[in-house]
């Protein structure tokens, strides 16, 4: 009895987990976010995100795992602009985990919204549910015009129609740095042994990726920045992710 | 009750019975004709969207759900018609629903069927759509019972179960009563259905205790059904979606909608199963004032929506509403206001409401109306959340157009082979409300 | 059921059995392809399957140079990662280097040697052998070398640096020809005319952006496209954050927000081609303001006397406090930081500007030192011949000399100058009257559409090479540039094809370019600059050395600072600017507004239009992709009753093109901008017939100096056509409508 209880009682936490192995979170920098884009070519080429072509962006269905946001502020000449990339938050307490009705995503160990393609039926609902609008759809079978597809990454899926997908951490490459760290003694993953594309390609030094569960990791000490903040924090979705804001010389 | 004076039992059962029995040319014409509308604007655009992908629609990055979730909902609202007059009114003990019921079931049923179609049109991968249901499966996985969707598979397939079994339980005295007017195979066939239905007291008790029985336990399932159905939109945190109102103003919508549908049936049983004597001016008073009454609690629904919203002021919600009556899709969103909330009231005075062909063009009116509060609903919402970089359009595409005309035609269909099959009025119940005939009558 | 007999029964089985079997038979017989679920039971000898392996080399999708390692998996490139050791990258890498992979994987590379057999520009192109290719080019220059005629063979490159361009020089030189240029649209030509006046160097200086605490910009995108766009960014991240407690400030002075422009702290709009009088002004400002302690003070003040900030300011449309302000704070800070390009230095009076530029950095006294401008005058390799870059009346005169039949041999290498000039210079027209034309290209891009022989080129990821980059890092360093794959197709290095040819003419060419191939030559000149640096003069190390450079991909001497710590620039070259404002080509009555070109971070030039992850990454300012826009400010549209998607009708003195309108809110009014990049006639499938290009209209105006074409001294009409065309972008509203999105508590709307 005492088993369904506590079985239970895990079930109904959100994530299922009392406490996370790793907690994988990022921070975005804003004041250093140049708007130039090179994480979202970079996320094109780690995670074989599809060519969709310009019909297919005319009819606004791109695929865009990274999106570089834009907004105004002001009137000429007194104009400024602020340039937000946008993300899957890896909310913890995620809106489109509940949505799903075949489980195709779940909150992982790690702290991560994971999506299992093979098991996603295309019901679409996460991706209405989402209030940051990171998911995407793949209405067709994408395919590469020859000899483009020699590029793919053999460590990611390519994704047939009908399926869901969003940015994942570069799950790939954090379980490629478990297994190494496994094989080299058993230990932990180190701060700075795992970064996704994104990150190691911004020019600016904006986006630091880490294990916030790591009291000395970089990226623990830049969430607690007073410049912090997270999107749509009303919402209670509790991401995973710190931008911190534009500061002032 | 009877416009054209009392029939006789006997005249019932003939009346009913050789709609059944005898079929002319213009039937098969009909027939043929739904079944093409079915075929060709229904299942050869899914066909060719299982090949292609979801891609072949409209939808995109920004309004992921469209018409074919707007259809959805639309056709599980218009299958609420049966319930209310079958269920509702025979637990109040109306006497104006004798007649009419029996199709008005068929009615939830078709519309139910065809709303699972437009589950499996719109899902991405509908060969793996078994996966939500919790059957054995090699993966060990059970589905997500806390996703609405799962709520939607669980009520649905549970309506669909037991409006099935209320419609057929209560057919079975009519079947019985075809078995007797028919010769040869038929005569074999209705045997089986009826059950060896003979007639006894003791028969009769039954059937009526169990009726009241499913009558009671169909009520909820009606209400819950499409709470939860609505609860696929509220659950979301998308602005123009999570409100609390969205039970009531779905399930109000519904029997809206379904009542309307009902108007628009009974006209054309009328007419071509010339049944103007047992659906008279009574039924289309009856369900006109229910459809004001329908009307008015839609009205008063959507104003709370807006006083919500203004009064509430959150800056997502006033940008997904103003987007809706100010917007691309303002003049369908007016069009909406107008069929649904004006228009009926055209039906206060009692000259429009005993007119069938006024009454027909309101009904349909209305039932247009609906379908646009649905898509409203889908397409108006969505491109409007909460990141303003992040909004976007939607506009349906050729497929989505066809396959919601197409689906009009299963329905049909459905209706058609329905009415040769079973006796689209209930031949006992209106007996029941003949006057008793002397003994040598 | 009729009546089987055994004996036929036994017949129908034999049958039944020899026909499965001989089904069988044919079945496995049959060549199939082959699906083997494991491929590799006894791998290849190259590389471990599911082992990845990372080499390092250098990008060539623009000037800057940076290093990057690329991962390969079973012998094919996956991924561009930024080399973590090379000073210009440090690991990181921006999206034209990210698309890199585009371009070795392009399906529409050359991949053999093809002859034109229609007429010229027709494209009616045939395979041919590379004998056959590499015999016509040979005969044809050595028969022109014996009738001493070399000096018709002209070779036209992109910008190449490294031995490679030693490579190209040796074998003009022994050729008997003068005719090396090099061109390329985006070579900040001005800037270093201008440096040579101001500071006597004729270079790119180091701009130590990482450590000054004031940036100063004047229409230098440095963010985006200007020099080293990965290793500002670098420095500008550091700028802002990477020092506790410090936030360095940047402004920036264009008449159209640029990428750089959008994270400014200021953004000033001064009138296009005033940017060299606002910097006078400032200069004089600074100068009046008594805070130039130098000993030439007076002779400064002298000078400046006529760029008093309310002249200036009149002129520039830029107000007096902002002058006034700005050269105060210029001034006051620690290390300030003053750099010009873009349109800037793309006027008539280019020159004039930079060194204007130049002096305010001079004023402040951050010459050689943290936080300003450092000059290397000490390049990683002692052998480099100095820079041929082409200006634009070099390129006119080479089209006189191709119209007057004094090029017989023309070979062009990853340039593409059909595109990059205006069409009115008549490139394309001249090539016709070229008897031979030889293009290296990796793609078929518009010139290599008027050539006569085609021979393809290799990647740089399939290519062995070098680089000192320019604009340096204050230090020598030397990138390796290594194959990452093998070379896919019949395409050979440019390198390698120098050396074949220079076997096929014979003479004394193979006796001194006598080295099998680039690899080959890099490591013997390697060699040679290793020897030049030991302090034994051996060479018994260099193999290891070698080795250890493959393994990071660079050589750099940190610290190794050599240049002249007190550069002089004189008050003088100030007084001798004679306009300091730019020209235009046409009047302001008739042609309304300037036209404002700019470089893309998508496409730059137009050498990354052919890559579709860059024509799908969205433009960073606009969010535009898959073509052309104009830009046009907020205000002046409504006055002319233009909203976003209608096709404009740009005229130009020089010509005209059409393009829809976009509304974008940080552009002067009386300033349209169109982006460079689009409108590829040729290309391959993802560039061509999308979207205009600009330069085309760009009327021929150059720098009173250098002669480098003046790109930004147009002026153009703008009129609606009428007819509209939906531009595709992947943003929605870009207004916080009051959302709190950027942050907690700050109004952004």
């Amino acid at each position: 009895m005492s088993t369904i209880v506590e079985k239970f009682r895990q079930y109904r936490k959100p994530g299922y987990y009392e406490k996370y192995d790793y907690h994988w979170a990022m921070t975005i920098d804003l004041d250093r976010c140049t708007g130039c884009e090179a994480c979202m070519v970079a996320c094109q080429a780690e995670n074989n995100i599809p060519i969709v072509g310009e019909e297919q962006y005319a009819m606004n269905r791109e695929i865009q795992w990274i999106r570089i946001e834009r907004y105004w502020e002001g009137e000429y000449p007194n104009i400024k602009m602020n340039f937000m990339p946008m993300l899957c938050q890896q909310c913890d307490d995620a809106p489109c985990e509940t949505a799903c009705p075949v489980f195709a995503t779940y909150h992982n160990q790690d702290g991560l919204n994971t999506q299992i393609y093979n098991r996603c039926i295309g019901t679409r609902t996460c991706a209405v549910y989402c209030p940051y609008e990171v998911r995407y759809f793949n209405w067709f079978t994408y395919t590469w015009d020859e000899p483009l597809e020699q590029q793919l990454n053999p460590d990611v899926s390519v994704r047939e129609k009908g399926i869901m997908e969003k940015c994942t951490f570069c799950i790939q490459r954090i379980r490629i740095a478990k297994d190494l760290a496994k094989d080299d003694d058993r230990r932990r993953v180190r701060d700075g042994e795992v970064i996704p594309a994104c990150v190691q390609s911004c020019p600016t030094e904006a986006l630091i990726f880490g294990n916030s569960n790591d009291p000395e990791a970089k990226v623990t000490k830049m969430m607690n920045n007073h410049r912090g903040y997270k999107v749509l924090e009303e919402l209670n979705t509790t991401p995973s992710i710190v931008y911190l804001t534009k500061a002032h010389s | 009750m009877f416009d054209h004076g009392q029939p006789t039992y006997a005249e019932v059962n003939k009346d009913i019975i050789s709609t059944m029995l005898e079929t002319g040319p213009k039937y098969w014409i009909l027939l043929g004709s739904t079944m093409s509308l079915a075929g060709i604007f229904f299942f050869m655009p899914w066909i060719y969207q299982l090949f292609v992908g979801v891609g072949a629609a409209g939808m995109n990055r920004n309004a992921v759900w469209g018409t074919y979730l707007s259809n959805f909902i639309f056709w599980i609202g218009l299958s609420h018609s049966g319930t209310l007059l079958s269920a509702v009114l025979h637990i109040t003990n109306s006497p104006w629903r004798k007649s009419i019921y029996r199709s008005a079931e068929a009615m939830t049923l078709f519309s139910l069927i065809t709303a699972a179609l437009f589950v499996m049109v719109h899902v991405g991968r509908v060969w793996f759509v078994h996966w939500s249901f919790p059957i054995p499966n090699q993966m060990g996985l059970w589905p997500n019972f806390r996703s609405p969707l799962m709520f939607d598979v669980m009520a649905i397939t549970t309506y669909l179960t037991a409006s099935s079994i209320f419609i057929y339980m209560g057919s079975v005295p009519d079947f019985a009563a075809v078995r007797d007017a028919s010769t040869g195979v038929r005569r074999r066939l209705y045997a089986v259905f009826s059950f060896g239905w003979r007639g006894t007291a003791r028969e009769w008790h039954t059937l009526g205790w169990a009726y009241t029985f499913f009558a009671v336990f169909v009520i909820p399932l009606a209400v819950s059904v499409h709470s939860i159905v609505s609860w696929d939109f509220a659950l979301s945190a998308v602005p123009g979606f999570h409100h609390t109102i969205f039970a009531p103003y779905f399930v109000t919508g519904a029997i809206y909608s379904g009542t309307a549908g009902i108007v628009t049936v009974m006209y054309c049983l009328r007419k071509f199963l010339n049944f103007e004597r047992y659906i008279g001016q009574v039924h289309l008073d009856s369900l006109g004032k229910l459809l004001i009454a329908l009307s008015l609690i839609w009205s008063y629904i959507n104003v709370l929506e807006l006083f919500t919203t203004w009064y509430g002021g959150s800056s997502f919600e006033l940008e997904a509403l103003s987007f809706r009556m100010t917007g691309f899709y303002a003049p369908l969103y007016w069009e909406m206001i107008l069929f649904c909330a004006f228009v009926p009231l055209l039906m206060l005075t009692r000259k429009i409401r005993w007119s069938w062909n006024k009454m027909l063009v309101i009904s349909i009116l209305i039932n247009i109306g609906m379908l646009t509060e649905r898509f409203i609903i889908v397409a108006t919402s969505q491109p409007r959340k909460f990141l303003p970089d992040a909004f976007g359009f939607y506009v349906p595409s050729w497929i989505e157009i066809s396959i919601t005309i197409g689906s009009f035609g299963i329905f049909m269909t459905l209706f058609l082979i329905f009415i040769k099959w079973v006796p689209s009025i209930s031949i006992y119940e209106v007996k029941e409300t003949l006057k008793p005939l002397r003994r040598d009558a | 059921m009729s009546k089987i007999s055994r004996r036929d029964l036994l017949q129908y089985i034999g049958a039944g059995g020899i026909g499965a079997v001989g089904g069988v038979l044919y079945g496995e017989g049959v060549q199939r392809k082959v699906e083997l679920l494991i491929p590799q039971v006894i791998p290849p000898e190259d590389y471990s399957p599911g082992v990845a392996t990372w080499y390092n080399t250098v990008c060539n999708q623009c000037s800057a140079g940076c290093g990057i390692t690329v991962r390969i998996r079973e012998g094919k490139a996956k991924k561009i990662e930024g080399n973590p050791v090379h000073p210009i990258s440090q690991g990181r890498t921006c999206a034209r280097g990210q698309a890199g992979l585009n371009a070795l994987y392009n399906p529409d590379r050359i991949r053999t040697p093809m002859q034109n057999v229609g007429q010229t520009g027709a494209g009616r192109f045939v395979e041919i052998s590379w004998d056959e290719a590499l015999t016509t080019v040979g005969s044809r220059i050595s028969r022109l070398k014996i009738e001493g005629k070399a000096n018709s063979v002209r070779l036209l490159s992109g910008q190449v640096r490294g031995h490679l361009d030693e490579l190209f020089a040796q074998f003009m030189d022994l050729l008997g020809s003068e005719h090396y240029q090099q061109y390329d649209f985006t070579y900040p030509g001005t800037i270093r005319a201008a440096n040579r006046i101001s500071f006597g160097v004729e270079q790119l200086p180091y701009y130590d952006i990482k450590n000054a605490d004031f940036l100063l910009s004047f229409g230098a995108d440095y963010l985006g496209t200007w020099l080293s766009p990965v290793h500002h960014s670098l420095a500008y991240g550091h700028l802002r954050q990477g020092r506790a407690g410090q936030r360095g400030k940047t402004v920036q002075i264009e008449p159209r927000m640029s990428l750089s422009g959008a994270s400014a702290d200021e953004w000033i709009p001064a009138r296009p081609g005033t940017e060299g009088l606002l910097a006078l002004g400032i200069a004089n400002a600074i100068v009046g303001a008594g805070r130039y302690l130098g000993s030439d003070r007076d002779q400064w003040s002298v000078a400046l006397e006529a760029y008093s900030p309310s002249v200036v300011s009149g002129k520039t449309d830029v107000s007096e406090d902002i002058i006034v302000r700005i050269a105060k704070e210029f001034s006051d800070n620690k290390s300030s930081l003053a750099i010009a390009g873009g349109a800037a230095a793309a006027g008539t009076n280019a020159v004039a500007t930079v060194v204007a530029v130049n002096a305010l950095n001079y004023l402040v006294g951050n010459l050689n030192q943290p936080g300003g401008v450092i000059f290397n005058s000490n390049s990683a390799f002692s052998t480099m011949p100095s820079s041929n870059q082409a200006s634009f009346q070099e390129m006119l005169d080479l089209v006189d000399a191709m119209e007057s039949g004094e090029v017989e041999v023309l070979l062009v290498n990853d340039t593409n100058p059909v595109f990059a000039l205006p069409d009115h210079v008549g490139f394309r027209r001249a090539m016709e009257k070229v008897a031979l034309v030889v293009a290296l290209s990796t793609f078929h891009d518009e010139t290599t559409q008027m050539a006569d022989l085609i021979l393809p080129t290799s990647t740089y990821l399939e290519s062995w090479g070098d680089d000192a980059p320019d604009p340096g890092v204050g230090f020598p360093v030397a990138s390796i540039s290594q194959p990452v794959i093998a070379k896919l197709y019949d395409a050979i290095p440019v390198g390698d094809i120098v050396l074949s040819m220079a076997r096929q003419i014979g003479g004394e060419l193979p006796v001194s370019m006598h080295w099998s191939s680039m690899e080959e030559f890099i490591k013997d000149r390697w060699r040679e600059e290793y020897v030049s640096r030991a302090s034994d003069g051996e060479d018994q190390d260099f193999e290891s050395f070698w080795r250890a450079a493959l393994e990071a991909g660079v050589w750099g001497q940190p610290g190794a600072i050599d240049s002249d710590p007190s550069v002089p620039s004189s008050a003088s070259i100030i007084a001798s600017i004679a306009d300091p404002e730019s020209k235009f080509a046409g009047n302001e009555s008739d042609y309304a507004f300037v036209l404002h070109p700019y470089l893309t971070a998508t496409f730059l030039d137009g050498r990354g239009a052919n890559l579709p992850w860059l024509q799908e990454m969205p433009d960073p300012m606009t969010s535009v992709v898959y073509g052309s826009w104009a830009e046009l400010n907020p205000v002046t549209a409504d006055e002319m009753g233009i909203r976003e998607g209608d096709i404009l009708d740009i005229e130009s003195p020089a010509g005209s093109i059409r393009v829809p309108a976009l509304i974008f809110p940080a552009i002067r009014p009386g300033v349209v901008a169109i982006p460079i990049g689009q409108g590829h006639a040729e290309y391959g499938r993802y560039a061509k017939d999308r979207g205009v290009n600009p330069i085309n209209i760009v009327a021929p105006l150059m720098d009173d100096q250098t002669g480098d074409l003046a790109w930004a001294a147009t002026r153009v009409k703008v009129k609606a056509t009428g007819e509209r065309l939906h531009i595709i972008k992947t943003g929605g509203v870009s207004r916080t409508l009051g959302r709190q999105i950027l942050g907690p508590s700050n109004d952004h709307s």
